[in-house]
């Protein structure tokens, strides 16, 4: 065993891979970020800060801002479907426990695309859910619920609801259960001992999930495409049109650069603040 | 080294470079060549066909480009990247004198400005961009061009595909310009045009417009012809308008990579596709219109008189096919963004 | 207060698995595009079962995801355990590299992961595509594995440490036991990734192997067909024996011991 260090295997291996699958790529996008366009050639050499200009445009702050109010929402719904959810699924006994989780994440091995076409048909004008209302009489004709930001946000949180409830459930796994016996016994209320106990104890799951549900939230826009109705855009879109409609590599590049800047500031931000109020902290004392 | 093992060597060296001869990589999308036809093309000739798929021509693009056209044997851009690709030099000149069934093709979809001579590409399947209605809702009759749209009474109920040319095809048709202009106020006209249409839309159909239409969601719209064809073996409700200013036209082709490494088979299989009972059969399976003529002359009384498919002459002669702009491509994408973000 | 806690548990379920049903409804039904319901038919079963295309890129996609999980989920437990216990040179920034894969839109890490694999002449196939899955896996496995980390009691270790365990000796017997949750929720989410990407897949896949949603999404220009509906079936049964058969054997387990 001494001699496969085990330190230093899971050091290297850290290092190697990051490094040559995400910081040397990344590298290259931010030389990209800083060349000029070429039709022909995607990107060509002469260094102009010109990509970078353009992202002040009054257009993109607009897009930056949808996008960020969509994925916060999002983030929210999930935390308040979710946290509940993994209460109740990780303080089943073993067996059920496992059962529950494993019958969550099931429907999300189909993929996301295909599942948000099947959302369609449960939202449209003829689906399931105005066939319901109508049947019902609660409504005369039938409601427009696709192609609005209700459907957007109905299906991201479908996409994303399992990235935070399983970081949740690990977490709750953790929560002892005599300390809240212990509190319950000293008379503290359901309120107090969720306040006091419960959320400080699982703040490290919360978090973890949250950084799952609302990074990847930032970048997504297919959802939003399908079920929305394309008539807004968002960060992706502006960047995907960049590199594959446009072809104007440098200026997708310094976008999605500056996405990750502003992304990392806000994370760095947040990070203080929580800090500072409670020291039981999440992912990253030293990171970041 | 014993004998047998160094004949066993050999025979599997052989047998790999035979396999490497007799292959062919085609890089199109999914399901856009019927399976049967390649089956029988590898049966006939024992060359192995490897067919891989792409979601649209700019991944295409983007992939074939950062390989610099090597890895695929076969790809089928549309027109507009035909000629894109052909000038950057990602598309080797094609030998028609490989292609004995070249004859069979229609001179309305040959010699078109994207490709002159057809020297880098031969077309596979064309379509158009027209108007859907549901007749059930709409009387088809009281619409019959793109202005049609813009009428203040389809505010909310309107779907336009999510395609920032197909969208200015419109407009631009709509104020007599040309869909490939690359002038800077033509577009811009177009744009303020599209401005005062965008109340009227519900949804940039972004995978495939006959879904809102056969799902019940919207009425009137945008969509491709091949689109009409797969709805109405549903829903016979839905019509299809070509508008009287034009509609937009579309042009699949087949085109040899420079990169390609079984160039000799990559001509068998085009070749291959070229005949008229595989046309038949490429129309009859994917109800897109064929250029081969040869192949419209077996078609059932019906397809052949399809005018989904076959449109009139009148229609074909004011076609006018999406080409690349350039850097216009800009411009345009300028003013989609604005188009989007409610400006 | 129990029937509230069950019918939230329901009302959940119901939320998740409504399109799925859609699809399994949709397998059985005569009409192609399901908008109604148009007779009971198995025709999409017997179509899949001809296709060989089709369910050669839906064994491909089980195979990349299970090999992409599992290692991400052993590298990327060993990143955490990296973050979480050791000091090393340019630690923070391997974490915000871990960040970095997160919040890069799909088609900026798909270009890069293709030029990266054609500087290092690694040809576009499945090994291409089984690196870039492993990668932009990790970052959840780190951080859902990280999270468990930081919760438990360092004296554990120490003391561990102190009697002379080997680091992987604490790592197997004490560390492991007690991230296993993690582990597991690790392993399943970069499943899920996994099967779920399109975008970076069609970029780093070559002509060689193919995996089921480029498939799916390459079909748009013929539309979708209901084989894929009966895929999804397919892998809900598959999905339902296993996790009934296991349940059968981890109960008759329990009441044994």
């Amino acid at each position: 065993m001494k001699v496969l260090n085990f330190r230093r295997v899971a050091i290297v291996l850290t290092l190697v891979w990051l490094g040559l699958f995400v910081l040397v790529p990344h590298v290259l996008v931010v030389l990209t970020s800083v060349m000029s366009p070429d039709p022909q050639h995607l990107a060509v050499w002469p260094v102009t800060l010109a990509s970078w200009e353009r992202l002040f445009e009054p257009v993109y702050a607009e897009v930056f801002w949808r996008s960020l109010w969509l994925s916060t929402l999002t983030t929210a719904i999930c935390l308040v479907l979710g946290y509940p959810f993994a209460y109740i699924v990780a303080k089943l006994p073993g067996v059920w426990r496992g059962v529950l989780l494993f019958l969550m994440i099931v429907p999300f091995w189909t993929n996301s695309l295909i599942r948000t076409y099947a959302i369609k048909l449960i939202l449209g004008n003829k689906g399931l859910v105005n066939a319901a209302l109508l049947g019902a009489g609660l409504v005369d004709e039938p409601l427009q619920l696709l192609y609005t930001p209700f459907a957007v946000v109905f299906g991201l949180v479908y996409v994303l609801l399992p990235f935070m409830v399983l970081p949740l459930v690990s977490s709750f796994d953790k929560l002892d259960g005599t300390l809240l016996e212990a509190a319950r016994d000293l008379g503290a209320a359901f309120w107090a001992r969720f306040r006091l106990i419960i959320v400080p104890l699982t703040m490290p799951g919360i978090i973890a999930g949250s950084l799952m549900v609302f990074l990847p939230a930032m970048g997504m826009f297919y959802v939003a495409d399908l079920l929305g109705g394309a008539k807004n855009l968002l960060l992706g879109n502006i960047i995907k049109n960049q590199f594959l409609v446009v072809r104007d590599w440098p200026f997708g590049a310094a976008f999605s650069v500056a996405l990750i800047v502003i992304m990392a500031g806000l994370l760095w931000l947040y990070f203080l603040a929580n800090q500072r109020i409670n020291r039981q902290g999440g992912l990253d004392d030293e990171g970041l | 080294m014993t004998k047998t093992a160094r004949f066993a060597a050999l025979l599997l060296l052989a047998s790999s470079a035979l396999h490497a001869e007799e292959k062919l990589v085609v890089y199109n999308w999914a399901q856009y060549i019927p399976e049967s036809a390649v089956t029988d093309f590898e049966k006939e000739t024992g060359i192995d066909v490897e067919y891989s798929t792409y979601e649209n021509n700019e991944v295409m693009y983007a992939k074939v480009k950062l390989q610099q056209g090597k890895g695929y044997d076969v790809i089928v851009p549309s027109a507009y990247l035909v000629s894109k690709m052909r000038q950057e030099g990602l598309l080797q000149k094609i030998d028609k004198t490989k292609l004995t069934n070249l004859k069979n093709l229609s001179a309305d979809l040959l010699d078109k400005p994207y490709d002159p001579g057809n020297d880098y590409s031969i077309p596979y399947l064309w379509g158009s961009t027209g108007i859907g209605v549901n007749a059930k809702e709409i009387d088809p009759s009281t619409i019959t061009s793109w202005a049609d749209l813009w009428d203040e009474k389809w505010q909310g109920k309107l779907l336009l595909t999510d395609d920032v040319r197909e969208v200015f095809h419109m407009a631009l048709k709509k104020n007599g310009f040309s869909t490939n202009t690359t002038n800077p106020d033509e577009i811009k006209i177009a744009y303020e045009d599209l401005q005062k249409l965008m109340p009227n839309v519900l949804v940039f159909n972004a995978d495939a417009p006959r879904e809102p239409f056969m799902a019940g969601d919207v009425d009137l719209g945008m969509i491709w012809s091949g689109e009409v064809t797969m709805a109405q073996q549903e829903n016979p409700d839905i019509k299809y308008i070509f508008p009287k200013e034009g509609a937009g036209f579309w042009v699949d082709s087949f085109t040899i990579p420079t990169g390609a490494s079984n160039v000799a088979n990559a001509h068998k299989f085009i070749d291959y596709m070229l005949r008229p009972e595989v046309g038949q059969k490429v129309v009859e399976e994917l109800g897109y219109s064929t250029p081969n003529t040869a192949a419209q002359a077996l078609l059932s009384e019906t397809l052949r008189n399809n005018p989904v498919i076959f449109p009139p002459a009148d229609v074909m002669s004011k076609a006018e096919f999406q080409n690349d702009v350039g850097d216009a491509t800009k411009i345009y994408d300028g003013y989609w963004e604005k188009l989007k973000t409610g400006k | 207060m129990k029937v509230f806690k069950w019918s939230f548990i329901a009302a959940i379920f119901a939320y998740l698995y409504l399109p799925i049903g859609i699809l399994v409804i949709n397998s059985f039904n005569a009409s192609k595009y399901g908008y109604e319901w148009k007779g009971f038919t198995l025709e999409w079963y017997a179509k899949l079962w001809e296709n060989e295309a089709l369910t050669q890129a839906f064994l491909n996609s089980l195979l990349i995801a299970s090999l992409a999980a599992t290692a991400a989920t052993i590298i990327g437990t060993l990143m955490a355990l990296a973050l979480h216990r050791y000091r090393f040179p340019l630690k923070a920034t391997a974490s915000s590299l871990l960040f970095i894969v997160m919040m890069s839109p799909d088609i900026v890490l798909a270009i890069t992961f293709l030029i990266i694999f054609i500087a290092l002449g690694i040809q576009l196939g499945f090994w291409s595509l089984l690196i870039a899955h492993i990668t932009f896996c990790l970052p959840f496995v780190v951080i859902t594995v990280y999270a468990q980390l930081k919760g438990f009691d360092k004296y554990l270790l120490e003391a561990a440490q102190d009697l002379g365990a080997s680091e992987s000796r604490i790592f197997r017997l004490i560390i492991l036991p007690l991230v296993f949750p993690a582990i597991v929720a690790g392993w399943l989410l970069s499943f899920t990734l996994s099967l779920d990407d399109v975008i970076i897949s069609s970029f780093v896949t070559g002509s060689s192997f193919e995996i089921l949603p480029i498939r799916v999404f390459s079909m748009v220009k013929v539309g979708v067909s209901p084989e894929v509906n009966v895929l999804a079936t397919l892998l809900l049964a598959i999905s339902l024996l296993l996790v009934t058969f296991s349940t059968l054997l981890l109960r008759k387990k329990y009441t044994h011991d």
